[in-house]
């Protein structure tokens, strides 16, 4: 792209050329994509840019700092878009990551937000670990000077629903802090109460820090470092229509998993990923589950009713904006309680937190219409269920490779349901009801925690089991188009070798062809006792602990069970190769996770 | 130039080669691609699923790669416990059958690689292994099952034995890879037969006791025909030179039947073995690997060559031939007693696959007969299967046990289909061109139809199917015999001698079942109108075709 400045019909001189090469070469794809929406904006909005490349006026009043913890990406897009938002209002704003932040500027912190992702099973993120622990050590500070608020993101299907977020909430406020606003908790469709936050928040910035009008032009692209808005023009709420090119099942027919290879257009897109990236997938429920629920409940498909701010008839709204294949703990007591089943709510109620969890994982709408008889009307439904929530994949391609296209590992996601099988929403709608040729709503989701290292000689190791081999399918296309041969190590692991490898021959061609030094493979089921990864990391601790003796980065990807016992598998391995106590190799794993050498993707 | 095989052998430090790598690398089901020759030794072929390569490759899968386990089993006689342990190797890691082949020996298919050390280990636990049961090696050694005389096979089979103990390989490498036997340091592998590079080709070596040439005396390497005078051993007819193998389309290549050299006596088969083999390993082909086998060595050096040469090795010379007469080249099904008072059933197997099948649950039948029998059981060169050694008072207990598992096939059965052999083709031997055990009964079936109509529905017509050239049915040795050359079409061969002693002809190539059907409807009818008495159809087709 860049050699394109050079052409006869450039209209920019050999200084401008060499200074625009240099600045822009330094951009990752987000930050190029972001500066080109920037500048289109700019100029049909017949907006002139800045002439110069002078800083604009700093403006006025004192900074918010916007601090944030996110796992996958979603947090930080919040916080970006929120920084965003005081950049244009000419609200002078920090943004920081609560990763590598200093503890001892906390103390000296006195206007922030906190943007806060739950992980797992309400856990912090990663990158936040390190701030929670000092926080809730005994050399946590007085934060008698500090106003705030928090911004909660999470998951109402999992359990410890926005734990991080309130546990932070709490936590300040017991260190002295005070809170400017409620503790705002969002699910899965948090766009519209992360706005409205931020909206309240931008307010009271305004009228408590100063500072707004007067500087309203935007920052150079100095500042694009701390301030970047989802990569234009593709968005969640504006999702990019993607031509399904394949879909080819690549485990074998006697496999227990049935996971699909998926291959989108990103034709005409103008979507840049990178290795790592995730995309995002809108999928509509399928339309005989939806019929199945309706005819359960006695509602006619046609019966309008409002969602949101739409008028449209039941059948699409289960369909198009409702979650049915997930439930949460609010919708069983929502449609207890509203649809007069006294029976679910008692024989709910009576569960424990683990049989509640049961109960709803191993359950879908479906089944809970199936099994009581609830007196609902198609409104009254409706109101109960979540919004429909996109799904994210990695990545499993390079496009140094792959070109304009984008390519997904994706399992059928099959419900332990009791009675029928219940299919996952994307998963199904990807691998068994798109077909080649449908088209499938995408956004791309960056992640920036889960890249190759900058250092083309550094070693890579890359763990995981099941679908989470997808992005080193990515990473091995994209060392082959570069042309750099980093050494190279997969530990995967799946049920059986003859029939769960996914990706098998393209695997076995890069370790023949020396792109990958070695693969190890955990074969769950293929002997008595069962094989994991972490076994594997177990047994090779000296080779381990050779390759991080050079440098080598390690990645986790797959399951979040995985992910933790893979990580105390490396401690453990570390106490094994350099006889450290149980206590240094933990140090010496969470120095990894701060020198970005232990990078995880887990869902 | 030393052909590739050669190479790796020479390479391979006493067939070890990097097996152990390969069995520890878990990222794929197979060995690497030289090991895969070295595997052989060891009694094992690496094989993968051809019904399904196309699908995998779609689905980013490397082939469904398995491997079959071959063991040896000398004359082809194991104990009841030895058959559970095979039985269970089966079922535990195989595709829940056993396979008995045409050289007596027990096959498994289906084996990951995962459960390979698994399985030999079983294996060894009941003293069975699997050591050159395939490979550049002399295999399994065969022996008649049935003789009338007890004690004669008593003795053949000892002898037929001992020759196969004395030709083994000596490498400790089978000992160290599968049975984690610990590498002895300093003391250097030597084949004190064989050499570094073992022979140029397979070698197969046969016993068998006159009339019933069951094993196909002439089909092998090297054979020894036992001359019984007054029921007393003296002693063999020595053959050499015998093989199946041809290629498509090669005229340098064709089946070639065994010629008698001499006779040894029982006190000289080792020697004369040793002799014979160690001629093959210095004068063989190790260049062309398709001209290899024994067969061409002898025709290209010469019967007299050979008996010197011989005479040369072991500082003796062998007797002139004795007289002796084989009546057929198949298996008497049924109860037969001996002279020790003991009885031996003989069942039919079809195409040697034992299995449970819908209604004939025969994997089952015969684990249940293992569990009771005290006797042994006799695999036969025509992949049929002998409960020997049966008390009188035992008979009726089995014979309920084959009416119960629907074991007793062999007395219902048209005598053409209980003389139908088939090799195992697809799915899983990569030489296969077209189908063989699969498709064979069916065809039988349309056989019998065409014998009904011409009123032949008694005669033990041998038919014999194989998916490739090599010869593993012995095709070339059939009344019938069907050749794949590609899927559906076969090259049909006519009119060997129903007794083994002479080869049949192609006379048509590269034919379906149509004009397979259509061909030998004609000649059943010539046959039922123009066949002198008791004539077989293999000798009536000779005779026929010679007149015209």
């Amino acid at each position: 792209m860049l050699n394109a400045l050079n052409t006869d019909n450039s209209p920019f001189n050999e200084q401008q050329i060499a200074s625009l090469q240099s600045s822009l070469g330094a951009l990752d794809p987000a930050q190029s994509m972001w500066l080109s929406g920037y500048l289109a904006g700019q100029l049909s909005a017949g907006g002139a840019l800045p002439a110069q490349a002078t800083p604009a006026a700093a403006p006025a009043g004192q900074a918010l700092t916007i601090l944030y913890g996110s796992e996958t990406g979603n947090g930080e897009t919040v916080a970006e878009a929120l920084a965003a938002r005081f950049e244009a209002a000419g609200q002078p704003a920090e943004l920081q990551s609560l990763d590598g932040f200093r503890p001892a500027a906390l103390k000296k912190l006195e206007h922030a937000v906190f943007v806060m992702s739950t992980h797992g099973e309400g856990d912090p993120p990663e990158e936040a670990l390190d701030f929670f622990e000092f926080l809730d050590s005994d050399r946590a500070p007085k934060l008698d000077k500090l106003s705030y608020r928090v911004l909660a993101l999470g998951d109402s299907s999992y359990a410890q629903f926005c734990e991080a977020g309130r546990r932070l909430d709490e936590r300040l406020q017991a260190l002295g802090a005070k809170p400017f606003g409620p503790r705002v908790d969002c699910d899965v469709d948090y766009d519209s109460p992360a706005e409205t936050w931020g909206t309240e928040v931008l307010e009271h910035a305004r009228e408590t820090l100063g500072g707004g009008e007067a500087a309203a032009q935007p920052a150079n692209a100095a500042h694009l470092h701390l301030v970047q808005a989802e990569p234009a023009p593709w968005t969640r709420l504006q999702p990019f229509s993607s031509e399904t090119l394949r879909v080819q099942k690549i485990t074998a027919n006697a496999s227990e998993k049935d996971v699909h290879h998926i291959e989108l257009s990103l034709e005409d897109s103008g979507i840049r990923y990178e290795p790592g990236d995730a995309l995002g997938v809108w999928a509509p429920n399928d339309p005989e589950l939806v019929a199945e629920i309706l005819d359960g409940l006695s509602i006619d498909p046609a019966t309008k009713v409002t969602a949101g701010e739409r008028e449209v008839t039941v059948a699409e709204a289960l369909t198009e904006h409702h979650e049915i294949t997930r439930l949460a703990e609010a919708t069983v007591r929502g449609l207890a309680s509203a649809g007069g089943q006294d029976t679910l709510a008692e024989e709910y109620e009576a569960l424990d937190d683990a049989g509640q969890r049961a109960f709803i994982e191993r359950r879908q709408l479906a089944d809970l219409v199936a099994a009581y008889p609830f007196q609902l009307n198609a409104q009254a439904l409706v109101d109960q269920l979540r919004p429909l929530a996109s799904r994210s994949y990695s990545i499993a391609s390079s496009q140094a490779l792959v070109d304009e296209e984008v390519h997904l590992t994706v399992a059928t996601l099959a419900s332990d349901a009791i009675g029928t099988e219940r299919r996952g929403v994307a998963s199904q709608f990807l691998n068994h009801r798109v077909g080649e040729g449908g088209q499938v709503r995408v956004f791309l989701e960056p992640n920036r925690r889960f890249r190759l290292p900058e250092n083309p000689e550094t070693p890579i190791v890359m763990i995981g089991a099941g679908t989470g081999v997808a992005p080193y399918r990515a990473f091995l296309q994209e060392l082959e188009a570069r042309g750099t041969n980093p050494d190279a190590w997969l530990i995967f692991g799946n049920p059986h070798l003859r029939t769960d490898f996914l990706y098998q021959r393209e695997f076995l061609k890069w370790r023949a062809d020396g792109l990958l030094n070695r693969i190890d493979a955990a074969w769950s089921r293929d002997q008595a006792e069962k094989r994991y990864v972490q076994h594997i990391v177990a047994e090779q601790a000296e080779r381990l602990d050779e390759w991080l003796a050079r440098g080598a980065h390690v990645y986790l990807c797959g399951a979040l069970q995985m992910g933790e016992a893979v990580t105390s598998a490396i401690a453990d391995a570390l106490v094994e190769s350099r006889g450290l106590d149980a206590e240094a190799a933990a140090a010496a794993v969470a120095n990894l996770r701060r020198e970005k050498r232990l990078l995880k993707d887990l869902y | 130039m030393p052909s590739p095989v050669e190479i790796i052998k020479a390479r391979s430090n006493y067939l070890r080669g990097t097996l152990e790598e390969g069995l520890a690398d878990t990222a794929t089901g197979t060995i690497a691609e030289d090991d895969t020759q070295l595997s052989k030794f060891h009694g094992m072929y690496m094989q993968d699923d051809r019904d399904v390569r196309e699908e995998r490759r779609r689905q980013m899968l490397e082939p469904d790669h398995s491997f079959m386990i071959r063991a040896r089993i000398p004359g082809g006689i194991c104990t009841p416990d030895q058959w559970l342990a095979m039985d269970e190797i089966a079922s535990t890691y195989a595709n829940n059958t056993l396979r008995l082949t045409t050289r007596q020996a027990f096959q498994w298919h289906g084996i990951l690689k995962g459960d390979l050390k698994s399985s030999i280990q079983a294996m060894n636990a009941v003293l069975v292994d699997t050591i050159a049961a395939c490979g550049d090696v002399n295999r399994n050694v065969m022996c008649t099952v049935l003789p009338e005389l007890s004690s004669i096979h008593a003795q053949v089979c000892a002898d037929a034995t001992s020759l196969s103990e004395h030709l083994l390989p000596k490498t400790r490498a089978y000992h160290e890879i599968w049975l984690d036997q610990e590498k002895v340091e300093g003391t250097p592998d030597h084949e004190p037969i064989y050499g570094e590079v073992y022979l140029p080709r397979k070698f197969k070596t046969v016993f068998v006791v006159p009339p019933v040439n069951d094993v196909d005396v002439y089909a092998h390497d090297l054979g020894y025909i036992a001359i019984v005078e007054d029921g007393e051993l003296l002693g063999y007819n020595v053959t050499v030179g015998g093989g199946m193998g041809a290629t498509h389309g090669d005229p340098d290549t064709y089946p070639v039947l065994a010629k008698v050299l001499g006779f040894c006596t029982p006190d000289q088969v080792n020697a004369v073995a040793e002799g014979i083999v160690t001629i093959q390993r210095d004068y063989g082909d190790r260049e062309v690997r398709k001209h290899a086998r024994f067969k061409y060595t002898v025709e290209d050096k010469g019967l007299d060559f050979i008996r010197e040469e011989l005479a040369k090795r072991t500082g003796f010379e062998l007797e002139p031939e004795r007289p002796f007469t084989f009546t057929t080249s198949g298996d008497p099904f049924g109860w037969h007693e001996s002279e020790d008072g003991l009885w031996h059933l003989l069942l039919y197997v079809q195409n040697g696959r034992i299995a449970d099948r819908e209604g004939a649950p025969h994997l089952t039948g015969l684990r249940e007969i293992a569990k009771v029998h005290q006797g042994e059981f006799r695999l036969t060169a025509n992949q049929n299967l002998v409960i020997a050694r049966v008390p009188a008072a035992e008979k009726e207990r089995i014979d309920a046990l084959c009416a119960k598992y629907g074991l007793d096939a062999y007395a219902k059965l048209s005598a053409t289909r209980l003389n139908a052999m088939a090799c195992v083709a697809l799915p899983t031997c990569g030489l296969a061109m077209a189908e063989s055990e699969r498709y064979l009964p069916d065809l039988v079936g349309h056989i019998e139809g065409l014998l009904d109509k011409h009123e032949l529905s008694d005669e033990a017509i041998n038919i014999r199917m194989t998916g490739c050239p090599n010869g593993c049915a012995r095709p070339y040795l059939a009344e019938i015999g069907m050749v794949g050359k590609a899927p559906g079409r076969y090259n049909l061969h006519l009119g060997a001698a129903h007794n083994g002693d002479r080869l049949n002809r192609m006379t048509h190539e590269n034919i379906n079942e149509t004009e397979i059907l259509e061909t030998l409807d004609g000649w059943f009818g010539q046959f039922a109108d123009q066949r002198a008495a008791n004539e077989t159809f293999g000798d009536f087709v000779t005779r026929v075709s010679g007149e015209q």
